[in-house]
């Protein structure tokens, strides 16, 4: 959903990620490199950053994440590289075993240079009183959240302290 | 040679998850650092893990690394010279 509006999608999963990469980036061979909790943000954080700004609204410095998984399903991937009998430890995946990494590839993405944050909570409503205790003027937040492959749930918005 | 270049290349695309490129993509004597494929630093360390997982190779000098990353040739080459498998 966007704006309360449905998106249309061909591909389910991971693949719906990179299909909806290729309709709202698609100039950012990085995302390729990004496991499944960063591309979730990536992407939604592109859709939302992507649609024309409020008039008079300051540009967005800030981003608050959070999720009740970190970033586990990167974290199992990696594990396999070192497991079983085998060693080689991927680097790629290693980069990925935190999940405010996420919030950095926003960060980077979109030039935001103020606070990013990332926390792990139990429910989604725990992230409410944790943004309204946070000064900003105008910050990217909500849940992001990937524990197993091909599943996964963001939602994103944009809030402005006026 | 030849085959190896190709299988070479088909290798950096899986490991480095280049979703959108074929071997066809990648030219055997153009730089993988900087211009060219624009590979990082991430990149090297997963090319030094390929080494050793595919062909046997150890490289003890990180630095080493510099000069057989020039292309995928120059790559290719080291591999032959120096595969245990």
């Amino acid at each position: 959903m966007l704006n309360g509006e449905p998106v249309t999608v061909q591909e389910t999963g991971d693949k719906m990620l990179v299909e909806l990469y290729r309709r709202y980036a698609g100039n950012y061979p990085k995302f390729f490199k990004m496991d499944t909790l960063s591309r979730l943000g990536f992407i939604a954080a592109e859709i939302l950053l992507g649609q024309p700004a409020d008039q008079g609204q300051p540009q967005v410095q800030t981003v608050i994440l959070a999720n009740r998984s970190a970033s586990i399903k990167n974290d199992t991937d990696y594990q396999a590289t070192i497991s079983d009998g085998k060693y080689y430890p991927s680097p790629a995946l290693f980069v990925y075993t935190l999940p405010n990494i996420v919030t950095g590839e926003i960060a980077i993405r979109h030039h935001i240079q103020g606070e990013t944050a990332f926390y792990i909570l139990d429910k989604e409503e725990e992230l409410a009183p944790i943004i309204h205790s946070t000064p900003f003027e105008a910050a990217l937040t909500g849940w992001c959240e990937c524990s197993k492959p091909n599943r996964f749930y963001a939602k994103l918005q944009i809030i402005w302290n006026n | 040679m030849e085959q190896l270049i190709e299988q070479l290349k088909q290798q950096i695309i899986e490991s480095l998850n280049f979703e959108d490129m074929t071997p066809a993509d990648i030219d055997a004597d153009a730089p993988l650092f900087g211009e060219g494929l624009g590979l990082d630093s991430i990149d090297a360390l997963e090319l030094i893990m390929l080494l050793d997982r595919e062909y046997g190779i150890k490289l003890a000098d990180p630095k080493a690394g510099k000069a057989i990353f020039k292309s995928v040739r120059i790559m290719a080459e080291y591999i032959q010279a120096n595969r245990t498998k």
